[in-house]
């Protein structure tokens, strides 16, 4: 399992579209900083395919005020949680 | 990576050439025979025409490519242009003991070689 | 000629050339990777895939472009560059337009592509 790590908006930046494209059926995928915008409706649509190993960072959301706002499909994590994808991952690859 | 730093001159036919902190020219431009001869007798090196023709690749890399081959590389058209005999790291290791991509840079009046050790 | 690694390496070209630094940036860790004997794969994708435009020249103020980099490639025997189909179609671009012989990638081979690759660098 590979971990993609994700730190653009949906909404300015197409690199998402590539790092979906890349992801095998068993990688996740994670939201950080200004990926974590995604983690809302609509924008969380774009990743319908990913549900259930989408993840978004819980320290980004809280920063920018978006805790409690994140659609149902997306699980949040902490720092800790963050490592722990990490260490379930064989790799890293980060989209920016 | 050429830098723009001047370290110290070197006088070539009654011109003063300048040098960077780890000897490569800081004006690729002032480069000459006589500019790869002075920096030869720096390093005690006598130039032979199978050192010549080693420039000469490196230069028609640099020409080419726009940077300095680092060793691998520098075999591969060493190989292409002066067949697979000279094509060889034992024959440039002979050439130019220690480095030969950092030093044949040097004297062909390349920048350093970003890529090799 | 040294130990290569059992996965090749790939490096991710998403980023176009002359607007950032990023095409080569990416390009040195390939040379870096191929100079100390590592096989390296390149794949470009996005806005990367405007890196293999035939025609490109210097900048307006006589910036170094990335062309003659990419012609290097194979004296670093950097052989393996992929490029993402669907990218290359979004742009209006064929294979014809492109200044080296690259070979297409479907994108259902993506995925594989990243598992079966290590390290992979995304620039």
């Amino acid at each position: 399992m590979l971990l993609h790590l994700l730190n653009r908006s949906a909404a300015s930046s197409h690199v998402y579209r590539d790092a979906l494209r890349a992801m095998a059926e068993d990688d996740c995928l994670l939201l950080t900083e200004d990926g974590v915008y995604s983690a809302l409706m609509p924008l969380a649509e774009h990743f319908s395919a990913v549900y259930g190993r989408l993840f978004a960072l819980r320290e980004d959301l809280a920063s920018r005020g978006l805790e409690g706002r994140c659609a149902e499909q997306i699980v949040i994590v902490d720092m800790e949680g963050f490592v722990q994808l990490t260490e379930d991952a064989d790799r890293v690859v980060s989209w920016f | 990576m050429a830098t723009t730093t001047i370290e110290r001159w070197v006088r070539v036919e009654g011109q003063e050439i300048a040098l960077d902190p780890e000897g490569y020219l800081v004006d690729m431009t002032d480069w000459s025979p006589a500019v790869a001869e002075a920096l030869a007798a720096e390093e005690e090196r006598e130039l032979t025409a199978e050192h010549w023709e080693v420039i000469e690749v490196l230069r028609d890399f640099y020409a080419r490519y726009e940077m300095a081959p680092a060793m691998r590389p520098l075999v591969k058209a060493v190989g292409q242009a002066l067949g697979p005999e000279k094509g060889k790291s034992l024959h440039l290791m002979k050439l130019f003991p220690d480095s030969p991509a950092k030093a044949g840079a040097r004297l062909a009046g390349l920048p350093k070689p970003t890529n090799c050790l | 000629m040294s130990d290569r690694s059992p996965m090749p390496m790939l490096v991710v070209l998403r980023h176009a050339p002359h607007g950032s630094s990023w095409l080569r940036e990416g390009l040195d860790v390939a040379l870096v990777g191929a100079a100390f004997g590592q096989s390296v794969t390149l794949l470009f994708i996005g806005d990367g895939v405007e890196a293999l435009v035939k025609g490109q020249q210097t900048g307006p103020l006589g910036q170094k472009g990335t062309h003659p980099t990419l012609d290097m490639l194979a004296m670093y025997d950097i052989e393996t560059l992929l490029v993402d189909a669907e990218s290359l179609a979004q742009r209006g671009l064929i294979e014809t337009d492109l200044q080296l012989p690259v070979t297409l990638v479907a994108p259902e081979r993506l995925p594989s592509l990243f598992a079966h690759h290590a390290p992979v660098f995304n620039f």
